[in-house]
């Protein structure tokens, strides 16, 4: 492939839909929560459209798109409202959608996304609207089915203005969005369940231009890979239509994760015509500012509040951000360097970022208890274990086991700091014919054959001795036979 | 004011509206549809200068619902018994993608 970046630059923006953490729907009191129930079972009249009910708003709904409002540095509405918007499809039984068109509750923002190389791009919020999800839709051969299980789950959909210039760009807004969001509890991010869904917004133009090129949407991307990927398949697609002599198509695309590329789906050719208008049943929503700071000041610590507690550990970015992708680790890390200092908290976030796996949403999470990590740190100062007994008994302590000392007692993990024990050890080496070599070595200069007599007095302690303990031992010995 | 109403303009009504109209219904409309447009039309002789449109008539505002779990949902057989088809559950639509 050419490379085109020398010749065009690419100008994203991302709508994010974001499903929120209620435990009912955004108008009804029907269970959010459709995760494996069987089709069509959480849902309620007013989810399935049937004539004369009255949606009536969730407060949880408004609270969690408060707290929103903080994670993106926006200001909350003082008066936000509700609109129709009409169009017809088997998964939207009302024939319209309840959502914010003129005065959404969040409005504008920004967020700073991290990037690999240590800076970060700053991408503002335009705005983020309230609304309720369509139900699903499956394809089959000359048919489709609906499940109104998701009608009416509530979303905020968070439109960011065209700041991103690059696939890795594109891919640190998500995966910011997705931190920010879940640390501040508006969602709980289960990407494979399609809790956070990426449109992105692209088009290209010759480098230096002041005019936009046509854009295309891709739609519904569920992972922070696909919307990189995704991005990088539609600058090139672009830009080889550019080559050609060709014309973008303005339209809506769909992405496969298994070809890697996006296709057609529908032309906006002929705009769509939504006729909003006010939702009658829904009141206006007033927030005044008091509800407003007693919410937000519910909001937990968010990623960029770590960041710069943390600025002290002098820790690599990449241990930082590997932490920073589940909260339960961030908190734990806050927790250590809390109670037991900077050298405690650096021990920690290393132990977590070199030996627990964690993937990009989602993993399953481990936790240990405070006490137990310092008491481990503690250890390892002490040199009573050595530094992989430690990660050992780290990962065992993240597993759910407690007490180190018993743990490493059990596992005959504990290191011998004893100068006498040791030391009757390395006599016994320097003692041993196989030693002398070893030894006429080191008096002549040659210092490499000290890890032999090391290794020796390793083994004779079945891997207990200090290391550093028996190389001292054995050098003292040496320099007074 | 007369409003020019087109047949194309009808015809993109009824696309929206998923409706299907006829010709000699497309002609009638065509009439009425401006009949509509220019009575309504009346209403921006008044100055409404600094009057906040009308988003509601009730006057109510902030009207929520706690966050509760309801179970007086209906069962699929219910919701499902009014859809002409179905099938595991689900409606049965014509193919739409």
């Amino acid at each position: 492939m050419t490379d085109f970046h020398d010749k065009y630059d690419m100008t994203i923006g991302i709508e994010c839909h974001v499903q929120l953490a209620t435990k009912t729907k955004l108008f009804s009191p029907a269970d959010n929560d459709a995760r494996d129930a069987v089709p069509n079972t959480k849902t309620h009249p007013i989810d399935f459209g049937l004539p004369g009910m009255l949606p009536v708003l969730n407060r949880e709904a408004v609270t969690l798109a408060v707290k929103a409002a903080k994670a993106l540095n926006a200001d909350v509405a003082e008066v936000s409202r509700f609109d129709r918007k009409h169009y017809f499809y088997p998964d939207l039984p009302n024939g319209y959608q309840i959502t914010q068109m003129y005065h959404p509750t969040i409005l504008e923002g920004w967020i700073d996304a991290p990037l690999e190389d240590g800076s970060s791009v700053r991408v503002r919020i335009n705005h983020a609207h309230i609304e309720s999800d369509a139900g699903k839709l499956t394809h089959f051969g000359g048919y489709s089915l609906v499940d109104l299980n998701r009608a009416g789950t509530p979303l905020i959909e968070i439109v960011s203005e065209a700041d991103i210039h690059s696939p890795a760009e594109a891919r640190a807004y998500a995966t910011e969005l997705y931190r920010l969001m879940t640390y501040a509890g508006v969602t709980h991010g289960d990407l494979y369940h399609g809790n956070m869904r990426f449109d992105v917004n692209l088009s290209v133009a010759p480098k230096g231009s002041s005019t936009l090129g046509t854009r295309t949407e891709t739609k519904n991307l569920n992972s922070f890979r696909s919307v990189e990927r995704a991005a990088e398949y539609e600058f090139y697609r672009q830009c080889e239509l550019l080559e050609q002599g060709e014309r973008i198509v303005q339209e809506t695309r769909g992405w496969s994760d298994d070809t890697g590329k996006t296709t057609s789906q529908r032309s906006k050719e002929d705009a769509q015509d939504y006729r909003y208008m006010p939702d009658a049943d829904i009141p206006p929503v007033i927030l005044e500012h008091a509800f407003i700071e007693k919410v937000q000041a519910t909001v937990p610590k968010l990623p960029s509040e770590y960041r710069q507690e943390w600025s002290e550990l002098a820790v690599d970015k990449s241990v930082i951000n590997s932490i920073l992708a589940d909260q339960q680790y961030a908190k734990l890390v806050s927790a250590v360097l809390a109670d037991g200092g900077l050298t405690a908290a650096k021990r920690v976030a290393n132990w977590i970022a070199s030996s627990l796996t964690i993937d990009e949403a989602g993993s399953e999470t481990m936790n240990a208890d405070v006490a137990d990590l310092l008491a481990l740190c503690a250890m390892v100062d002490a040199n009573e274990v050595s530094s992989n007994a430690a990660t050992e008994l780290f990962n065992d302590l993240m597993a759910g086991a407690c007490d180190p000392r018993v743990l490493a007692e059990q596992k005959g993990l504990l290191q011998n700091s004893d100068e006498d024990a040791i030391g009757a050890i390395v006599d016994a080496v320097l003692a041993n014919p196989a030693s002398q070599k070893a030894v006429e070595d080191i008096k002549s200069g040659n210092d490499k054959a000290i890890g032999f007599l090391v290794g020796q007095v390793m083994k004779d302690s079945k891997g207990q001795a200090n290391p550093a303990m028996a190389q001292k031992l054995i050098r003292d010995k040496i320099a007074r036979s | 004011m007369t409003h020019q109403i087109s047949s194309d303009d009808v015809a993109q009504l009824a696309t929206l509206s998923a409706i299907s109209v006829s010709d000699a219904e497309t002609e009638a409309l065509r009439d009425d549809i401006a009949n509509i447009l220019g009575y309504i039309e009346q209403l921006s002789e008044l100055d409404t200068t600094g009057v906040e449109p009308t988003y509601q008539v009730t006057g109510l505002q902030n009207v929520f619902r706690d966050d509760e779990i309801m179970d007086q949902t209906v069962s699929s057989e219910t919701i499902l018994a009014g859809a002409p088809e179905s099938d595991e559950h689900q409606f049965k639509v014509p193919k739409v993608l």
